[in-house]
């Protein structure tokens, strides 16, 4: 992570204090740091001061020491430094370098013994010379030199007492150096006030760095702790909490934010409010919506039924009107003309068509007894039934010899081609007859003379989850049927043949009993290529044939095929 | 006598009123689908034409349009199980008669006389 980046992901606290602290911890050590330094040069300046004082005055002092070289003369002189401490060597030498005096002690030579000489002042007097000497143990000292000078006055004339020869004779005063006073002062005593001036400057400082810093982090906390209560309570709305308000009392600019705040989390809540009043609204009316079409839908599916009711009802009738008519109709005529005929004087001719009407009207009435016991049955073949192991080879047996009389009458020939060893199937026995019986008629119905009827059992393979099928064909050489009445073939009471021939509800009542059976019936026919009517009847147990299949009017769940 | 017509392709309606309206003197020709009747409509003399209205090949509103046309003085007595609402959609489609199936030979025998009566304008 670069500096900037590191600058970036700093909180807004760490941001002022990091920057000012170093600030003021460069300037605070800055200052002290030069306050250091130059009261050590004044600690030291002042020695010298001090120092060049006590050998000038010395150099005075010890004048007539020199010049009569009195060693005691020069050592009395010298006593009076030592009640200074500092003072760590003195000596007084003529002008030869010879030593005439000394106090303390001090090994005088510069190469050997390594003194070195670390600075060499010319002193504010031209005649003093000064040294900054440190020994190998890191003592310093300072050594000031001073010459020793004596006066000599020559006296002049009138001193003498000459007044004549004018005044051209002047006083002149001439100074001579007579030897050198040396001293020697030890800077430890400084060196330690300074060190502790140092450490004074030092605690004060750090003192007054950790009061600076710390009421710098209290003044930016105080500023910063609104600022981080607008986050807590952003954050807090962000993740939609917004009950939570900025409690800022404050009249600058972070006070103002904090009310703006307040006033937009307000607004926000009431927007939020009023959006969910519209959200629950609309799913109440969806809710509300849904149940009124669920009600239309259930009372489509109603009406539906009853139309389907309504149109069996209206099939019903339709049938039975014509035969109904017939059988009114002769017995109002044979009353009538019963009623008129005198018993005595009846005709051959009478009884003969009285026969004719009695008879039609048995046959009508038989028709319309087969048309309710027709309906009996439709209705019966949707409601459940057991279902056996049934043998289809076998019905096909059974229902050959039942319409073998009916075929041979019609001169139509019946082909039966049976697949051996098929597996059972689980069916009513009576009721695959029934069907089988229907196609049969049906396809003599449709079929000219001399002309052949097909009826064919057998395997059709497994197929996907499907434990394979027996598929039962009937197939005719008959008239056929244009696509029109294909696709209605199995409504109730649709039929294609004479009336009097059928009811209609044959084929429903067939593809009733099939689809129980979990079956399929399909047809394929063509005017004037005859009819094939194909029954496909699994071989697995219809595990929910009897439950989905309808109860209701089965045309509903009819299935047509093209 | 005047000749009447009857279409209807049920056998046993067919031969009721062919016995019948014989019985009672006329002249009854019949046909057994509306194609049949179209064609025997038009051709003959009639004065009535009882038609069925459900029948193959033409049904009754087809012959009644088909032969009403053309002949504009025949009275057409449909025949059928009609529900009420039908009925009055006959009548109101210009049908001069209506009879419900089963009939009543009464009836028959009522509707031919109203229509061959001298108050009949037609």
């Amino acid at each position: 992570m670069n500096l900037f980046g590191m600058l970036r992901a700093m909180s807004l606290r760490t941001k002022v204090v990091l920057p000012v602290s170093a600030l003021l911890i460069v300037v605070i050590l800055s200052i002290s740091i030069l306050l250091i330094r130059q009261q050590a040069t004044g600690f030291r300046r002042e020695l010298e001061t001090t120092g060049e004082t006590m050998v000038r005055m010395l150099a005075i002092n010890v004048e007539s020491g020199v010049l009569f070289e009195s060693k005691y003369e020069l050592e009395e002189a010298m006593n009076v430094l030592k009640r200074f401490d500092v003072v760590e060597y003195a000596s007084v030498a003529n002008n030869d370098g010879e030593v005439l005096a000394e106090i303390g002690d001090w090994l005088d030579d510069y190469s050997e013994l390594s003194i070195s000489v670390i600075e060499k002042n010319q002193s504010t007097h031209r005649d003093c010379e000064h040294y900054h000497i440190e020994n190998p143990h890191g003592q310093e000292f300072i050594e000031l030199i001073v010459p020793i000078t004596s006066r000599i006055e020559q006296l002049d004339r009138e001193t003498l007492g000459i007044t004549g020869f004018g005044r051209a004779l002047d006083p002149a005063v001439f100074t001579e150096r007579i030897g050198s006073v040396r001293l020697i002062l030890s800077l430890e005593t400084v060196n330690v006030a300074i060190a502790e001036a140092q450490k004074t400057v030092m605690t004060l400082t750090a003192v007054v760095l950790i009061l600076s810093l710390m009421i710098l982090t209290s003044f930016v906390r105080f500023f910063t702790r609104p600022i981080r209560k607008l986050v807590e309570a952003t954050d807090q709305i962000g993740r939609g909490d917004f009950s939570r308000k900025v409690d800022i009392v404050q009249q600058d600019e972070i006070g103002q934010l904090a009310a703006t705040f307040n006033r937009m989390v307000d607004s926000l809540k009431q927007s939020r409010d009023e959006i969910e009043n519209y959200n629950r609204t609309l799913e109440e009316k969806i809710i509300e919506r849904t149940l009124e079409l669920e009600e239309a839908q259930a009372q489509l599916i109603q009406s539906e039924k009853l139309s389907a009711i309504g149109q069996l009802a209206a099939g019903v009738a339709h049938e039975l009107n014509n035969p109904l008519g017939g059988i009114l109709g002769y017995t109002q005529f044979a009353l009538e003309k019963l009623s008129k005929v005198d018993p005595e004087a009846v005709k051959t001719d009478d009884i003969a068509s009285y026969i004719r009407y009695l008879t039609d009207v048995e046959s009508q009435a038989r028709r319309c007894k087969t048309i309710v016991q027709n309906l009996l049955r439709f209705s019966r073949s949707s409601r459940t039934s057991e279902l056996d192991e049934v043998d289809i080879n076998r019905i096909i047996d059974d229902t050959c010899a039942f319409v073998g009389h009916q075929l041979s009458m019609n001169q139509i020939e019946l082909i039966v081609e049976k697949q051996d060893n098929l597996p059972v199937i689980h069916g009513n026995a009576s009721q695959l007859q029934q069907v089988f019986t229907n196609l049969i008629i049906n396809a003599m119905h449709a079929s000219p003379p001399n002309t052949r009827i097909k009826l064919v059992s057998r395997l059709s393979p497994a197929l996907g989850e499907f434990g394979g099928a027996v598929e039962i064909l009937c197939v005719d050489q008959g008239v056929g049927m244009p696509k029109e009445d294909v696709k209605r073939i199995f409504e109730p009471f649709f039929t294609t043949k004479e009336v009097g021939k059928g009811t209609g509800l044959g084929l429903s009542v067939s593809y009733g009993i099939i689809r129980e059976h979990g079956g399929e019936i399909k047809v394929d026919s063509a005017p004037g290529k005859g009819t094939t009517f194909t029954i496909i009847l699994p071989v697995q147990k219809p595990a929910t044939g009897s439950d989905t299949q309808s109860k209701d009017f089965p045309a509903a769940t009819m299935r047509k095929s093209d | 006598m005047p000749a009447i017509l009857v279409i209807d392709d049920s056998e046993v309606i067919r031969n009721l009123l062919s016995d019948y309206l014989t019985e009672l003197g006329h002249q009854v020709d019949l046909a057994s689908d509306g194609q049949q009747g179209v064609e025997m409509a038009l051709q003959g003399e009639y004065r009535i034409v009882f038609c069925d209205i459900h029948m193959p090949k033409k049904n009754g509103w087809e012959v009644y349009q088909e032969v009403s046309k053309i002949k504009t003085q025949l009275a057409f007595v449909m025949t059928d199980s009609l529900p009420d609402e039908l009925a009055k959609m006959a009548q109101e489609a210009g049908a001069r008669r209506c009879l419900r199936k089963p009939f009543d030979l009464s009836e028959v025998r009522e509707t031919v006389e109203q229509i061959l009566s001298p108050a009949e304008t037609r």
